[in-house]
C-alpha cells in the first residue's frame, strides 16, 4: 500500500508539509483579514463614545438601574441657557407641589441632587450636585413635561467606563444611546 | 481620577433657540452671568495609544521568556502587571476577546465605525501566536493571568471528557460571530465572567459565575480558557501552525515526566509508541468515513441553525420590539411596557418596523447558516484529528492546548541545569 | 515549620472571607429588595399629603422618612465599596498562602502517573464528543420547542378565542335591540361598579354615562322610564334644579350617584359633583396649582368658555380639562389624585374636545394649531401612556369608542381626516381624508359603520374595519351638533333648524324637519326616542326608527350642553343652571 509505505519511508514528511500548509494558510489568512479591515479602520482621532442623544430620551428610568457601576454614569445635566429660571420648576418641585419651600414632601429629586438659588425676582437658579445625582431622571421628566426641557439626561464621561457594549443602550427604550464622536455629539442642549 | 480630564467651556456665545421653550428666556437685571458650567470630556487616546503599545512589549516579554530564556519569571511578572493594570486598572475593555466581535461586525456591515485600535488588539494577538504560540494566553490577557495567580495545584481531568469539551468554545465563538454579525448584541462582553471582579461591582450572577470560575481554577488549570474562552479557540488554530514552536527545553527530553505532571492545560503529549491494537483496514476506513462525515456536519450544521435562526433573532432589538407590540396588542389591559410605548411616542410606524425585522431576519437566515457551518465543521474536524495515531519518541508540547504559561519551564531538570 | 504558619493564615482568611462575602451578599440583596430611594410607603405619604392639605404631622413624618432612606442609600453605597476591597485584600492574601503552602518539590510524585493508553482516549474522545453533539441538539430542539412560539401561539389562540366568544356576545346583545348599540349596553353592565357614600336607601342607578354623550360617547343610552314631558315652571316631573357656580358650556356625565360637569371663569376651574338624587352640591375640585400652568388665561370666544370640554369618569377616577391644557384627576370621593399640564393650546375660539376614557386611559383629543397630538395618560396618575403625534389640523370634536370588526377603536373627526387608532397604543388603524374646514361635530358608529359629518363639507359613512367610504352626501349638514345613529338611520342636527335623517345603507334623504331653530347640544337617542335639545331651550323627542316628530315643548331655559341619562332620570345643563327629570 503506497499510504503504508509513504509513512514508514518518512513518517514526519507528510506531516511537516500539511503543517507548512496550514502555517501558510493562517499566514494568509491574517493578512487577508488585517489588510481588509485596515482599510476599514479609522484612526484615533475618530474614537466613539456612549452618548444619549436628549431628544430621544423618554426618562424611563432605566439609565439609573442598568449602568454597570454601582451608581450609573448617567447623570443630569442643566442646560442654564435653556433654562426658564422658574420658581415653580417641573423637575425640582413634584407636580402637585403646594408650598415652594425646601420640604422633604415638596421635591421631587430622591437624592436632593438638585439645590436652587435666589437670583433676582422672581428667578432661580438651578445646580445639581452629580456626585449624588443616580440618574433615575424623574426631574427630568419633569422639567421636559412642564418646562423648557433644560434638563437632560447624559453620560458623564469621566466615569463611563467606555464599555464595548453598553448596558444601558441595550435596554433603552428608545435607542436614544448610541456611540459617536465626542466633538459631534449632541449631548449638550446648549451649545450647538 | 483614573482618566486624564480635559475640561470643555462652553462658549457662552452660541445659543441654540430651544424649540420646546415653554417659559422665555429670563430678562436679569441684577447683571447675573450664566454659570460657567464643566463638562469632563474623554481623553482616551492617550490610553489606547499606551494599551497597543504595552500589549506588544508584554508579548514581547513572554515571547522572549518562552523562547529564550525559558524560564517562568518574566511571564509570571507580566501576569500580576496584566491583572493589575488591564484588569483591574484598565477595567479590561475593550479586550482581545470582544474585539473579535467588532471585528466581525466590521467585516458584514460596512456602515460599522472600527476603531484602528481595536483592530490592532485583535490582531497583534493573532500575528504574535501565529509567530511564537499562544503568548498572548500566558499571562497577558488578564482573564488567563487572573485564573494562572490563583492556580496552586492541578488535578488532571479525563483527557477524553476535555477533549469533548472543547468544542464548546467554538459553539460560543459561531454565536457571538452571528450575534455580532446580526447588530443583535456583543455575547462576549455581556457574559464575560471576570469583568465584574475586575471592575469591583456588576451583576450578580456572573460575579458569582466569576467566583465559582476562580475557585475551580485554584484546582484545575483556567477553566475558562481551556472550556469556555472563544478567543482561546481562534488563538489554538493559529498555535498549532505558528512559525516558530515553544519547547519544554532545548536540552533533549530525558522522559522524567514532571513537565506533564506540572502543566495546568494538560497539554503535554507523552511518548506514545503506536500500537495498533486494531485492524489496520478498520481505522482507515473509520478515517475515510469521517472525512466524508466533515462536508455532511458542516451541512447538517448549517441547516440546524440556519432553520432556527427565525427563534435566536429575537435577541435583537427590533425583533424583540416587535414582539413586544404584538403581545400589547395580543394583551390591552396589561401595563403599557415601556418600549411600546417609546416606539409610539417616537411616531415609527409598523411597516417600517416590520420591514426592519424582516430585514434582521434575513441576515439571521444568512449567518445563521453560516455559524452553523462553523460549529460542524470544526466538530468533523475534530473528529478527523481524534482518528489519526502518532508515535512520539519523548515529551511533546501540544501547540493548540499550549499557552505558554511557563511552568514546565521551572521544572524541567534540564533546564534548571543550564539556568544554574 | 514554616509551612503550617502559611495554612494557618490561609485558613482564617479563608474562614474571614467567608463570613465578609456572605454578610456583603445578604446586605446587597436586601438593599436591593428595599431600594431605600424607590419605597412605596414613601410615595403614598407623598400622594397623601398632597390630597390632605396642611397636615404637619404627615409632613414631619415625609421628611424624617425622607433622611433615613437618603442615608440608607448613600451609606449602604460605601459600605459596599469598603467590603469589596477588604474582600479582594484577603482574596490576594489567600491566594499568596495557599501558593506557598502547596509549593511543591519539583519531584515526581511517589505514585506513577498511570500509563496512558493514548488510543484508547481518543476512542473515548470521540464517543464522548458525538454523543454530546447529539445531546446538545436535542437540548436545543427542547429549548426551542418550549420557548415561545409553541406557547405564544397557545396564548394568542387563547385570546383569539376570547375576542370571538366577546364578538359573539355583542352580536347577539346588539341583535337583540337594533337601538341600543352593543358597546354601550356593555359598558354599563360592566361600569355599574360606582359606589356611593349615602346610605339613604335610594338605589345605585345602574346606567352611567361616563362621557359626552354617553358611554364611549355612543349617543345611545341604555337608559329607560324617561319622561316624554317636563316644565321647569311649573316643575312637572323636575326632580331638582341647582345653579351652576361658574359658568361653562360642557355636559354633565353621570356615574352611580354622581353627576359631574365642570365650570370656569378668569378666578378658577373647578370640577363639581351633584347628587343624582337630591341636587345637592356634594364637593368641589379646582384646577389649581398646577405647574406650568400660564398665569393668564388665554383668549376665548364667548361661545366656547375657558370649560368646554365635558369630563370622562371610569367610575374610579373622573378626569376633567380646561381651555389653559390644565387636566386633573379626581376620585369618585372628590379628592385630587393629579393635575398637569399638557401644553396651553393654541386654539383661536378655545380648547373644546371633550374627554374619553378606555379602561384605565384617558384619551385627550389635542388638535390644536400649533401642535395636534392625541395623547393617553394613567387615569390613576396622569401618567403618560402614550401620544401620537398626527398632521390633522385644529378640531373642536370629541373622541368616540366604536367597535368595528369585534374591536374597539378610537375614532376621531379632525380637518381633513377621520381616522381610526387603536385605544391602548395608538396605533393608525385607517385614515379617509375627506373633510374639510372647522370640524366642531363628533363622529358616531354604529353596526361597525362609522359617520362623520361637518358644516360646507359633507356627511360620510365608512366601513370601520376597512376604511372604505360606503357613501357621502351633503344635504343637510352639523355645525356644532354631533350626529347620533341607529342601525337604519343617522340623525343630523344643523345650526340653522334643520333636523334630519339619512338612511344608513345608502345615505338617501328619509325624513327632514325645518324646525326654524338652532342645535348646538347632540342628539342622543334612549328609548327608541331622539332627544334634541334647541338653542332656545325647546325640547324635541321624535321616533328612532322612522323620524316622526313625537312631541315638542318649550322647557324655558337656553341650553347647549348634551342632556346626560340614567335609569329613570336626565340631567340638563342649561346656561347657568342644572336639573334632573324624572317622573313623579
Amino acid at each position: 500500500m503506497a499510504e503504508d509505505k509513504n509513512i514508514k519511508k518518512s513518517p514526519m514528511s507528510r506531516r511537516e508539509f500539511l503543517r507548512k500548509c496550514g502555517s501558510a494558510l493562517a499566514g494568509g489568512s491574517i493578512l487577508a483579514t488585517g489588510g481588509v479591515l485596515a482599510t476599514k479602520a479609522k484612526g484615533s482621532s475618530s474614537d466613539l463614545f456612549w452618548q444619549i442623544d436628549p431628544t430621544m430620551c423618554t426618562q424611563c428610568g432605566r439609565c439609573e438601574t442598568e449602568c454597570v457601576l454601582p451608581v450609573s454614569a448617567v447623570k443630569c445635566f442643566h442646560a442654564n441657557k435653556v433654562c426658564g429660571y422658574c420658581d415653580l420648576c417641573g423637575g425640582y418641585y413634584r407636580p402637585s407641589v403646594k408650598d415652594l419651600n425646601t420640604a422633604a414632601e415638596n421635591l421631587m429629586c430622591p437624592t436632593g441632587a438638585i439645590t436652587r438659588k435666589f437670583v433676582e425676582e422672581p428667578y432661580f437658579e438651578y445646580t445639581i450636585d452629580e456626585n449624588l445625582c443616580n440618574g433615575c431622571g424623574k426631574c427630568v421628566k419633569g422639567c421636559t413635561s412642564f418646562g423648557n426641557g433644560s434638563l437632560f439626561l447624559q453620560i458623564q464621561q469621566d466615569l463611563c467606563l467606555n464599555c464595548n457594549e453598553c448596558k444601558i443602550s441595550r435596554v433603552c427604550v428608545s435607542g436614544a444611546i448610541q456611540r459617536v464622536p465626542y466633538e459631534a455629539a449632541y449631548k449638550l442642549k446648549d451649545h450647538a | 481620577m483614573k482618566k486624564i480630564l480635559v475640561f470643555l467651556t462652553l462658549v457662552l456665545s452660541q445659543l441654540q433657540a430651544w424649540a420646546e421653550a415653554r417659559f422665555p428666556k429670563p430678562d436679569f437685571t441684577s447683571g447675573y452671568q450664566y454659570p460657567d458650567i464643566q463638562h469632563p470630556v474623554p481623553y482616551e487616546q492617550f490610553w489606547n495609544g499606551l494599551d497597543v503599545v504595552l500589549l506588544v512589549a508584554m508579548m514581547s516579554v513572554v515571547a522572549w521568556a518562552t523562547h529564550k530564556k525559558q524560564s517562568r519569571k518574566a511571564i509570571f511578572g507580566v501576569s500580576v502587571f496584566s491583572v493589575l493594570y488591564f484588569g483591574f486598572y484598565r477595567n479590561g475593555c475593550v479586550c482581545s476577546l470582544g474585539s473579535v466581535q467588532n471585528v466581525v461586525l466590521a467585516l458584514t456591515d460596512h456602515t460599522y465605525h472600527l476603531p484602528l485600535y481595536v483592530l490592532l488588539i485583535f490582531l497583534l494577538p493573532v500575528i504574535f501566536t501565529f509567530l511564537f504560540g499562544r503568548v498572548f494566553c500566558a499571562g497577558v490577557c488578564p482573564l488567563g493571568a487572573l485564573q494562572e495567580l490563583v492556580n496552586v495545584k492541578n488535578f488532571r481531568i479525563n483527557k477524553a471528557v476535555t477533549s469533548a469539551l472543547s468544542i464548546i468554545p467554538w459553539i460560543y465563538l459561531a454565536f457571538a460571530m452571528l450575534y455580532a454579525a446580526t447588530r443583535s448584541q456583543f455575547i462576549i462582553c455581556r457574559l464575560d465572567p471576570f469583568i465584574g471582579i475586575f471592575r469591583l461591582g456588576g451583576d450578580i450572577g456572573l460575579i458569582t459565575f466569576g467566583v465559582i470560575l476562580l475557585l475551580i481554577s485554584v484546582f484545575v488549570g483556567r477553566p475558562f480558557c481551556q472550556f469556555l474562552c472563544p478567543y482561546g479557540a481562534l488563538l489554538s488554530v493559529f498555535g498549532s501552525v505558528s512559525v516558530k514552536k515553544m519547547e519544554v527545553t532545548h536540552k533533549g527530553c530525558i522522559d522524567c515526566k514532571l513537565c506533564h505532571h506540572c502543566c495546568p492545560v494538560d497539554a503535554l503529549r507523552p511518548p506514545y509508541a503506536n500500537q495498533v491494537k486494531e485492524d489496520r483496514l478498520k481505522g482507515v476506513k473509520r478515517l475515510l468515513m469521517y472525512f466524508i462525515m466533515l462536508p455532511l456536519l458542516t451541512l447538517a450544521g448549517a441547516l440546524f441553525v440556519g432553520s432556527n435562526s427565525q427563534a435566536l433573532s429575537r435577541a435583537h432589538k427590533d425583533v424583540h420590539l416587535y414582539d413586544l407590540i404584538q403581545l400589547q396588542e395580543a394583551n390591552p389591559d396589561m401595563d403599557p411596557i415601556l418600549e411600546v410605548t417609546a416606539f409610539n411616542e417616537m411616531g415609527r410606524t409598523m411597516e417600517e418596523l416590520e420591514a426592519q425585522v424582516q430585514e434582521v431576519q434575513q441576515k439571521f437566515r444568512i449567518y445563521g447558516y453560516l455559524a452553523g457551518a462553523l460549529i460542524g465543521f470544526v466538530l468533523g474536524f475534530k473528529l478527523i484529528r481524534l482518528s489519526v495515531k502518532r508515535t512520539r519518541k519523548t515529551y511533546e508540547i501540544d501547540h493548540a492546548a499550549c499557552v505558554a504559561c511557563g511552568k514546565c519551564f521551572d521544572y524541567c531538570p534540564q533546564n534548571l541545569k543550564k539556568n544554574q | 515549620m514554616n509551612k503550617n504558619i502559611f495554612r494557618n493564615v490561609a485558613l482564617v482568611t479563608a474562614v474571614f472571607m467567608l463570613a465578609l462575602s456572605t454578610m456583603l451578599v445578604v446586605n446587597y440583596f436586601q438593599v436591593r429588595k428595599a431600594t431605600p430611594l424607590k419605597t412605596e410607603v414613601m410615595e403614598t405619604l407623598k400622594q397623601l399629603n398632597e390630597s390632605n392639605g396642611d397636615n404637619e404631622a404627615l409632613q414631619a413624618q415625609i421628611r424624617q422618612l425622607d433622611l433615613l432612606s437618603r442615608k440608607a442609600y448613600f451609606t449602604q453605597e460605601s459600605h459596599l465599596k469598603t467590603g469589596v476591597y477588604i474582600l479582594c485584600g484577603m482574596a490576594a492574601v489567600l491566594v499568596l498562602c495557599l501558593r506557598y503552602y502547596f509549593k511543591e518539590s519539583k519531584k515526581l510524585p511517589s505514585k506513577e502517573l498511570d500509563a496512558i493508553d493514548e488510543w484508547m482516549n481518543k476512542s473515548k474522545s470521540r464517543t464522548y464528543m458525538t454523543w454530546g453533539s447529539v445531546a446538545a441538539v436535542a437540548a436545543a430542539l427542547l429549548f426551542a420547542f418550549l420557548s415561545s412560539p409553541a406557547l405564544r401561539d397557545t396564548i394568542e389562540k387563547a385570546v383569539e378565542e376570547g375576542e370571538e366568544l366577546i364578538a359573539e356576545n355583542s352580536d347577539a346583545t346588539s341583535g337583540g335591540d337594533a337601538v341600543v348599540a352593543a358597546d354601550s349596553t356593555e359598558v354599563a353592565a360592566a361600569d355599574t361598579t360606582a359606589v356611593s357614600g349615602e346610605d339613604d336607601g335610594l338605589p345605585i342607578p345602574k346606567v352611567t354615562s361616563n362621557a359626552f354623550r354617553g358611554n364611549n360617547a355612543s349617543a345611545v343610552s341604555g337608559a329607560s322610564g324617561i319622561p316624554t314631558s317636563w316644565d321647569l315652571g311649573s316643575g312637572k316631573n323636575i326632580l331638582w334644579k341647582n345653579p351652576i357656580p361658574k359658568h361653562g358650556y360642557n355636559s354633565p356625565v353621570i356615574n352611580g350617584r354622581n353627576v359631574f360637569i365642570t365650570g370656569a371663569d378668569n378666578a378658577a376651574r373647578e370640577l363639581y359633583c351633584y347628587d343624582v338624587y337630591t341636587g345637592e352640591l356634594k364637593w368641589t375640585v379646582k384646577a389649581d396649582n398646577i405647574p406650568g400652568s400660564p398665569s393668564t388665561m388665554p383668549k376665548v370666544n364667548a361661545d366656547t368658555g375657558l370649560a368646554g370640554s365635558t369630563v370622562a369618569t371610569n367610575g374610579k377616577q373622573v378626569c376633567a380639562i380646561f381651555a389653559t391644557g390644565d387636566v386633573i384627576g379626581v376620585d369618585m370621593e372628590g379628592n385630587r389624585l393629579w393635575g398637569k399640564n399638557i401644553g396651553l393650546p393654541d386654539n383661536h375660539y378655545g380648547y373644546a374636545s371633550s374627554l374619553l376614557m378606555f379602561g384605565n386611559e384617558l384619551i385627550i383629543q389635542y388638535l390644536n394649531n400649533s401642535k395636534s397630538q392625541i395623547l393617553a395618560l394613567n387615569a390613576a396618575n396622569g401618567n403618560q401612556l402614550w401620544s401620537k403625534t398626527t398632521k390633522d389640523k385644529i378640531a373642536w370634536s370629541s373622541p368616540i369608542i366604536a367597535t368595528l370588526g369585534g374591536k374597539s377603536a378610537l375614532v376621531i373627526t379632525s380637518n381633513p381626516a377621520v381616522t381610526a387608532y387603536n385605544p391602548s397604543n395608538g396605533a393608525e388603524l385607517w385614515r379617509v381624508d375627506c373633510l374639510s374646514g372647522e370640524v366642531g361635530a363628533s363622529p358616531t358608529a354604529n353596526n361597525g359603520v362609522v359617520y362623520a359629518a361637518s358644516e360646507y363639507s359633507k356627511c360620510i359613512a365608512i366601513d370601520g374595519t376597512t376604511g372604505e367610504v360606503k357613501w357621502e352626501v351633503s344635504d343637510y349638514l352639523p355645525e356644532c351638533a354631533s350626529p347620533a345613529a341607529t342601525k337604519n338611520l343617522l340623525f343630523v342636527a344643523t345650526s340653522y333648524g334643520m333636523f334630519c335623517a339619512y338612511n344608513t345603507e345608502d345615505g338617501s334623504l328619509v325624513k327632514e324637519h325645518d324646525l326654524s331653530d338652532a342645535f348646538y347640544s347632540s342628539p342622543v337617542i334612549v328609548e327608541g326616542k331622539v332627544y334634541l335639545f334647541s338653542n332656545s331651550g325647546k325640547a324635541y323627542i321624535f321616533s328612532a326608527s322612522d323620524c316622526s316628530l313625537i312631541t315638542s315643548f318649550n322647557t324655558g331655559e337656553k341650553t347647549f350642553a348634551t342632556p346626560a341619562f340614567t335609569d329613570g332620570m336626565m340631567v340638563v345643563r342649561t346656561d347657568n343652571s342644572i336639573y334632573c327629570v324624572k317622573k313623579s
